[in-house]
């Protein structure tokens, strides 16, 4: 900080407890901090509240009832229930972290610790796989899971989420074992463990850190996963929540209570989520070089 | 050295002297494939295989016939992605140019406000809470932002509308859905909303990293604030810069779910906010495959264009030998590191 | 670490199984743009439910509705249909789209459950090709002029125009009233501004205008159309006398109803959707050519070929052909039926004031429903953009023309 301010230092006996400039930075970062809620503000209004309240613009404070009835008519919509598209939701992400996160860390191992002439290559090439946005696999796969009987099947979202996972996981994963020692694993290997002895029981429970990270993106990606689902859930039983939410308008009417208690239930996974392990999200995208 | 292996790996080679060092090394590379194997599978049968059959596709015909460049330049050629005249008629400006508006203007927008609101939030109390805030925007899935914009853009029930109308702009006080240019502008806010969290906290990240002497001997001197973040700040931030850049022109380019969230399957009024990635989904839902993947195909190259800055990097990792051993560091990681580290989560990550 | 991986393998078998289709109640699937609430009077679903009560009633056979937009499902359902697979087992479409799935083989023919004999005459020839049906129409609207509350009207003392200035003049007479604009323009993705052009162009440019242009035997850019929107409507919308679009249901219905913005160009099935149906009237455009067309605009469905219940939905759509169940639709209000036999008595009183509009004219089918897409949805958005920005009129015309041209 700078030296103290003139006025301050005319009376030295009595100083500015807070410093003007300072009050004036936490007012503007508070400001900006509560702006960026507005829009979760306003969903929450206009969920909990009846429309006829809110159409003239939410911030219209009176009349004010609050009132559920909005998330049970979207929780049990005709078109697309909240209830089962929350079930698909989860039915699909959670294999679809562990899978690959398994996978890639299997994988982020390899890459790690075992020299190859070619190895460097095929890690470019995985690394190089990252940049394929989805719609570039989108009508093959839809075709092969046609062919294999997969469409409206969760399983197929499952194993393509697998695969679009792997690589980043991978890349993730070998950056990080990177930096544990060796000592501990060559130490097993010459007391005659196996290679996967060593991952399975040494490797893998000193990752755990960076594996809480991985599942958190990951869980968060595919849940928050709207072409794959899209292209792949045609059955209404099987549609997942981020499929339910755009589907709860009508013909004439839009019902922003029923699209917001919609929005509502979808979103607020992956925000728990985040609240919770928060920690785990700066980690993974900040890597575990730099502590808190 | 070590002969006896117990568990799943039988000797694969006879003890001939002088093949211990070949028997090494092909063991070095069995273990890695095997270790290798299972990702393979997923990687080539759901990732690899089909890129190579959209990309062959795109050269495909309506006939099934190889038919060259054809598919391309009827894209391209297409009113729908270059519309050229928008910079006189207005919008619509087709998918091509919209996407670029949209880098143009999102990515100086959240890269710049996220790089204030590090600098801003260095010291402030309650910081962590707000620095949550802002990224909850990531979290959401962006096919709710885009139905949630829906009904914050259009009067009279939408904030954005009143707020301009409270502040006496006309013009802007108007259903920001049904007009053309207010459209596209009004997705990007939110994209900007969304993705803004990002940027910050990469950046908070990485000013802890510029060691505090520099800020002293530079107020010793008598610098200003603004010299000190022009000749300082700035610069040892361009690795963190470098990586948010390309991180969000990635995501910019494959815009599809707000897109389509907020309007409709045509980028809404008059195809105003039509981007890419939506463009080849009508071509998918009218089973014109070749287009779709011509569309998809040229999204690719984009994004690989723009990735190589990135990979760039990445190249450098492999060469280095070994790295410094503690896994909890004491002093803080160079900014090198961090943005070596940040690729999570990858190019097409959340939200 | 053994334990979440069991887990997960033992999840994901079970989703795979669980896959298979499920013993138990089988009802037929329908799919319908009608949305809003039954129990509150005046919603469109409020409105068709009853049919499918009776459906059930009568059969025993359960039903599950699922309101989904047309434009919706234009491109979801391909989707679907290419996989095998289909959401529903009959879905309501416009007729064009229908054809365009029945070349694709996606459409169950059915010749044999419904035949044009049940039907007034011409009703079934959309769906009709060499022998084959391919759907069924249900009840139609339509679209005659402006609707507005009489009883405000009366109040301010405002009446319905005779001539194109008698109309242009109540315009200016409303706006100074309300210094608002006296026309609520529709929302959606762009079919209620779609269904405002068409009569335009039926009133001032003649029926053989609007059916030149919906065989694309005429151009859009073409003086005599370019004459109709430069003269008539291109005026209107410069004048500011259009709102934004604005949703129907909150708080379109009540700026309307309640006089901020008393004109509102829609189709025939508002008469049920107002809260006192005997003050509403309507005009239509004063003036014009000759030979003037009405659209009139009949609701299609059809039985998709992926469908689980195929009997079941046959028999479904030979109900909603019959007379039964249009007169109970037609009773409703706001509805014309299509089905041969339905009497005049049931129509209410309303409706067949809305007849008498239809005198002398042609009776027309709607323009973009007929050339169907990709064509309707850039017209849509193009008509939207139209709206936005009057003065860009002519290049929506070209921008229309080339989609008109482009469509297969």
């Amino acid at each position: 900080m700078n030296g103290p301010t003139p006025r301050a230092a005319s009376r030295r006996r009595w100083k500015l407890p807070i410093r003007p400039r300072t009050i004036v930075i936490h007012v503007l970062a508070w400001s900006i901090g509560l702006a960026w809620l507005l829009p979760f503000i306003g969903v929450a209004m206009v969920s909990l509240r009846p429309l006829s309240e809110t159409s003239l613009g939410w911030w219209n404070l009176s009349p004010f009832h609050l009132t559920l009835d909005n998330f049970v008519a979207a929780w049990n919509n005709p078109g697309c229930p909240l209830s089962l598209g929350l079930r698909d939701s989860f039915f699909v992400a959670l294999p679809a972290t562990i899978i690959p996160m398994l996978v890639g860390a299997f994988a982020g191992y390899g890459f790690a610790r075992f020299h190859t002439r070619t190895r460097d290559y095929i890690f470019l090439a995985v690394v190089l796989f990252m940049a394929v946005p989805q719609m570039m696999v989108a009508v093959p796969v839809y075709n092969l899971m046609i062919r294999l009987g997969l469409i409206s099947n969760l399983l197929s979202l499952i194993l393509i989420h697998s695969a679009w996972g792997v690589p980043w996981i991978i890349l993730f994963m070998r950056n990080f074992f990177r930096t544990l020692p060796a000592e501990v694993e060559e130490a097993a290997r010459v007391d005659g463990a196996s290679d996967f002895k060593i991952f399975y029981k040494i490797v893998l429970p000193m990752a755990l850190p960076a594996m809480a990270a991985v599942i958190v993106f990951q869980f968060m990606w595919v849940w928050n996963d709207f072409f794959f689902a899209q292209i792949l859930i045609q059955k209404p039983e099987w549609f997942l929540s981020t499929q339910c939410v755009p589907r709860l308008v009508g013909q004439l009417v839009r019902p922003y209570d029923l699209m917001s208690a919609g929005a509502i239930l979808t979103m607020i996974v992956p925000i728990a989520l985040y609240l919770v392990l928060q920690r785990f999200y700066i980690r993974g995208l900040i890597g575990w070089t730099i502590k808190g | 050295m070590n002969r006896r292996e117990g568990g799943l790996r039988p000797r694969l080679l006879p003890s001939i002297p002088g093949a211990g060092r070949i028997h090494r090394r092909l063991r070095s590379q069995l273990t890695f494939l095997s270790f290798f194997l299972p990702a393979a599978i997923f990687l080539i049968v759901l990732v690899i295989y089909p890129v190579v059959v959209t990309l062959t596709l795109g050269f495909v015909g309506a006939d099934g016939q190889f038919a060259g460049t054809h598919n391309f330049e009827t894209v391209i050629g297409s009113p729908d992605t270059l519309n050229p005249n928008c910079v006189q008629a207005g919008p619509p400006c087709g998918t091509l140019i919209n996407n670029l508006i949209w880098i143009g203007v999102h990515l100086p927008l959240t890269l710049f406000l996220g790089l204030f609101m590090a600098l801003l939030l260095q010291g402030v109390r309650g910081a962590p809470f707000i620095k949550s805030m802002v990224f909850l925007g990531m979290v959401t899935p962006l096919i709710v932002i885009g139905v949630v914009l829906k009904f914050i853009l259009e009067a009279p029930i939408g904030l954005v509308p009143a707020f301009f109308d409270w502040l006496g702009i006309k013009p802007l006080a108007v259903n920001w859905l049904s007009t053309p240019s207010t459209l596209l502008f009004g997705l990007i806010l939110g994209t900007v909303w969304s993705w803004t969290g990002f940027s910050m906290i990469v950046y908070s990240a990485g000013l802890t990293t510029i060691p505090k002497d520099y800020f002293e001997a530079a107020r010793v001197d008598g610098a200003s604030e603004w010299q000190v973040f022009r000749k300082i700040t700035w610069p040892l931030l361009k690795p963190v810069t470098l990586v948010i850049v390309t991180m969000t022109v990635l995501w910019e380019l494959k815009l599809f779910d707000i897109v389509i969230g907020a309007t409709n399957q045509q980028g809404g009024v008059g195809g105003a906010a039509d981007v890419l990635a939506l463009q080849m989904y009508r071509y998918f839902s009218t089973t014109d495959y070749s287009n779709a993947a011509v569309v998809a195909t040229l999204l690719t190259i984009f994004t690989f264009i723009v990735s190589i800055s990135l990979f760039r990097e990445l190249l450098n990792l492999p060469r280095r030998k070994r790295r410094p051993h503690k896994a909890s560091v004491q002093k803080p990681a160079s900014l090198e590191a961090i943005s070596a580290e940040i690729r999570v989560p990858a190019t097409d990550g959340p939200p | 670490m053994a334990l979440l991986v069991v887990t997960n393998v033992i999840t994901a078998v079970a989703v795979y199984y669980t896959a298979a289709p499920k013993a138990g109640v089988v009802a037929v699937q329908v799919i319908g743009p009608w949305a809003g609430d039954a129990s509150k009077p005046g919603t469109e679903w409020g409105k068709f439910k009853p049919i499918l009560d009776k459906f059930s009633n009568d059969t025993g056979i359960p039903y599950v509705y699922t309101p989904t937009r047309q434009e919706d499902l234009t491109p979801t359902l391909p989707i679907a249909f290419q996989a095998g697979q289909s959401p529903a087992d009959l879905i309501f479409m416009p007729s064009a789209t229908i054809k365009q799935w029945a070349a694709k083989n996606w459409v169950t023919d059915l010749a044999g459950t419904i035949g044009p004999s049940s039907y007034q005459a011409g009703a079934l020839d959309p769906l009709t090709a060499s022998g084959h049906i391919w759907g069924g129409a249900y009840t139609g609207k339509v679209k005659p002029g402006f609707w507005y509350n009489k009883t405000l009207f009366t109040n301010n003392g405002w009446s319905a125009p005779t001539t194109w200035q008698g109309f242009w003049s109540l315009l200016g007479s409303i706006k100074n009233a309300t210094r608002r604009p006296p026309i609520l323009a529709g929302d959606g993705v762009g079919w209620p501004l779609s269904d405002v052009v068409e009569h335009f162009i039926a009133t001032y440019g003649g029926a053989a205008m609007h059916k030149a242009l919906m065989n694309r035997s005429l151009s859009w850019t073409d003086p005599s159309v370019k004459a109709v929107f430069q003269n008539y409507l291109v005026p209107t919308l410069s004048g500011g006398f259009w709102t934004a679009p604005t949703t129907w249901d909150n708080p379109g219905v009540t700026l309307w109803w309640g006089g901020t913005n008393p004109l509102y160009f829609m189709g025939s099935w508002i008469t049920g959707m107002v809260p006192n149906p005997s003050a509403i009237g309507v005009f239509s455009l004063p003036g014009g050519a000759a030979n003037q067309g009405i659209v009139f605009a009949a609701d299609y469905f059809f039985v998709p070929k992926f469908g689980a219940h195929q009997d079941l939905a046959k028999r479904l759509a030979a109900y909603l052909a019959s007379e039964a169940a249009q007169e109970l639709q037609v009773k409703q209000g706001g509805h014309v039926a299509t089905a041969a036999n339905v009497p005049a008595t049931a129509y209410p009183t309303v409706d067949r004031n809305v007849a008498d509009l239809l005198s002398g004219k042609t009776v027309l089918s709607d323009l973009d429903d007929t050339i169907g897409n990709p064509f309707q949805g850039k017209f849509w958005s193009q008509l939207q953009s139209l709206w936005a920005n009057p003065g860009t009129w002519q290049t929506v015309l070209t921008n229309i023309q080339a989609a008109a041209a482009a469509q297969p």
